[in-house]
């Protein structure tokens, strides 16, 4: 016997706003959060992109020493955007604290900039460097930091789950979250991801010749997934959070149901860690339209991983096409936040959330020429109305890892 | 600031310093680095105010490196024992005598 899951609260922090409505003026309006990327002193000057997906506002947060002492900045992201949940979905102490919630939560390699501090230390020769390591660095930089600081300030004690597989890292939160309260291990799960601005993840990716560098003047025109002139994706930052709970659960209490998640899937490409796989992927889509019960047609909106790589788009567009055919409509919204990383499927999720809440479809940014090789989909040029009732969120990353999420319509 | 204390503790003085005056120093430490505001000195830090041992290893650390001194590991393992403000003033003392 299986539970239906429902998302009953949701909150992101992304370089196109913070919250529902300033986001979704961001993605009415056009409005790309994509920045000049900035000097850091390191990394920069060797780096060829210019440009980053930037949270560039400032974030009201109001945490006590208590909790800021172990918390890097991806876990002051993780942490605000777990406690707007908790205050949207409203579960109560007793429940939060109760065993039966648990937290899956993760980002791309905890606080780069808290390990950054740690390898400086090494090459200071002096016991002053080696006095610098504080003893709450490794509880800020652990891969699993997000999600125990969230535990720690809510006093959560149900599982906790911590994926950290690049750019799959929060779908497989909401993924993983979604099948302990379907099998019955967990009533609810609050699940995400988080990112903090970093430079090591562009260098990475720019020495791959993986990131756009033709726009580093003009940074709004880029990324720009399925077009025929992208050159590359863009590093962003971020953060997102959803609460899951069992229908039951949530109806019982009376809480109001954003979503239901009725489907996820996940495989790996059994293969090469970097290049992209058509077969990968489109086993990844049918697994998920099996767990969700639905038929390819049913879909009515796919939000597409789209980083705007010459290689990544081609090979999603093509698996996509090959299961769906031209009949679910398609956005990459990447294109307007840049790749956040180990945040981008939840937060691609909220965005898909309140687009089947608002009855429209914002279109892929940028998307000036679609490419021969990416045109066997149904893009979304410009803003339309759509009834939303199904939608995929798809995301894929390094390491071969590929996820495919379904939520309904309530 | 912790520093004035150490300065203090430094040039071997100090027998001279009152150790009220320690104290307000101590009590600032903890309002400014901690956020504890005027504890008493024989409340239980943890139990009233939250001081873990998270808190404990940082405060060793900000007196070692203001006293340009490395703690010996017995020194560092009998903070932990540390529950009160009057505990760490005799700390401070002890910390004291063994380096004058």
């Amino acid at each position: 016997m299986t539970r239906r899951v429902v998302i009953t609260g949701c909150s992101s922090i992304t370089p196109v706003g913070h919250g529902r409505d300033d986001i979704l003026a961001h993605l009415t309006r056009g409005v790309s959060g994509v920045r000049k990327l900035k000097h850091d002193d390191l990394y920069s000057k060797y780096i060829d992109a210019g440009v980053f997906g930037t949270v560039d506002y400032s974030v009201d947060y109001d945490f006590s020493r208590r909790d800021r002492k172990t918390m890097g900045p991806v876990s002051y992201y993780a942490c605000q955007v777990a406690k707007e949940v908790l205050e949207m979905a409203d579960p109560g102490e007793d429940f939060i604290t109760s065993g039966r919630m648990g937290v899956a939560f993760g980002s791309t390699h905890g606080s780069p900039l808290v390990q950054r501090k740690l390898y400086q230390a090494l090459f200071d020769d002096t016991y002053t460097g080696y006095s610098s390591i504080k003893a709450v660095d490794y509880l800020k930089f652990m891969v699993h930091t997000t999600a125990v600081n969230i535990t720690k300030m809510f006093g959560i004690t149900g599982r906790v789950i911590s994926s950290s597989t690049a750019c799959t890292t929060s779908s497989q939160s909401i993924g993983f979250g979604y099948e302990m309260i379907k099998y019955g291990m967990q009533d609810a799960m609050l699940c995400g991801g988080a990112d903090e601005y970093d430079l090591s993840t562009v260098a990475v990716f720019d020495n791959l010749m993986a990131c756009s560098t033709d726009f580093n003047e003009t940074p709004h025109l880029t990324p720009r997934p399925f077009d025929r002139d992208r050159d590359g994706l863009v590093v962003g930052e971020g953060a997102g959070a959803v609460l899951l709970e069992s229908y039951d659960s949530a109806r019982k209490r009376g809480a109001d149901i954003l979503a239901e998640v009725i489907g996820f899937s996940c495989n790996n490409n059994g293969g090469d860690l970097v290049l992209p796989n058509r077969n990968g992927i489109t086993q990844t889509i049918k697994l998920g339209l099996k767990d969700a019960a639905v038929s390819p047609d049913a879909v009515d909106f796919i939000s597409a991983h789209a980083t705007a790589t010459k290689h990544g788009d081609a090979i999603e567009a093509q698996a996509t096409g090959s299961v769906y055919g031209k009949s679910p409509m398609v956005s990459g919204l990447k294109s307007y936040t840049g790749h956040t990383m180990g945040s981008c499927g939840v937060i691609e999720s909220i965005m898909t959330l309140y687009m089947m809440q608002e009855g429209f479809i914002v279109p892929t940014l940028n998307l000036d020429n679609v490419d021969e090789k990416c045109a066997m989909i149904q893009h979304v040029r410009e803003i339309i109305e759509a009834d939303i009732r199904i939608a995929g969120i798809q995301n894929f990353a390094f390491g071969g890892v590929n996820t495919c999420l379904f939520l309904k319509k309530p | 600031m912790l520093s004035v204390v150490l300065f203090f503790l430094n040039v071997n003085i100090m027998s001279t310093i009152e150790r009220e005056q320690i104290q307000t120093e101590i009590i600032r430490i903890f309002s400014e680095q901690f956020e504890i505001e005027n504890p008493g000195p024989d409340e239980d830090l943890r139990d009233v105010h939250g001081f873990d041992s998270i808190d404990a290893i940082e405060l060793l650390g900000e007196i070692e490196s203001l006293l340009k001194s490395e703690l010996t590991r017995s020194e560092k393992k009998a903070a932990m024992e540390i529950r009160t403000i009057d505990q760490i003033l005799d700390y401070i003392e002890s910390l004291a005598k063994t380096r004058s």
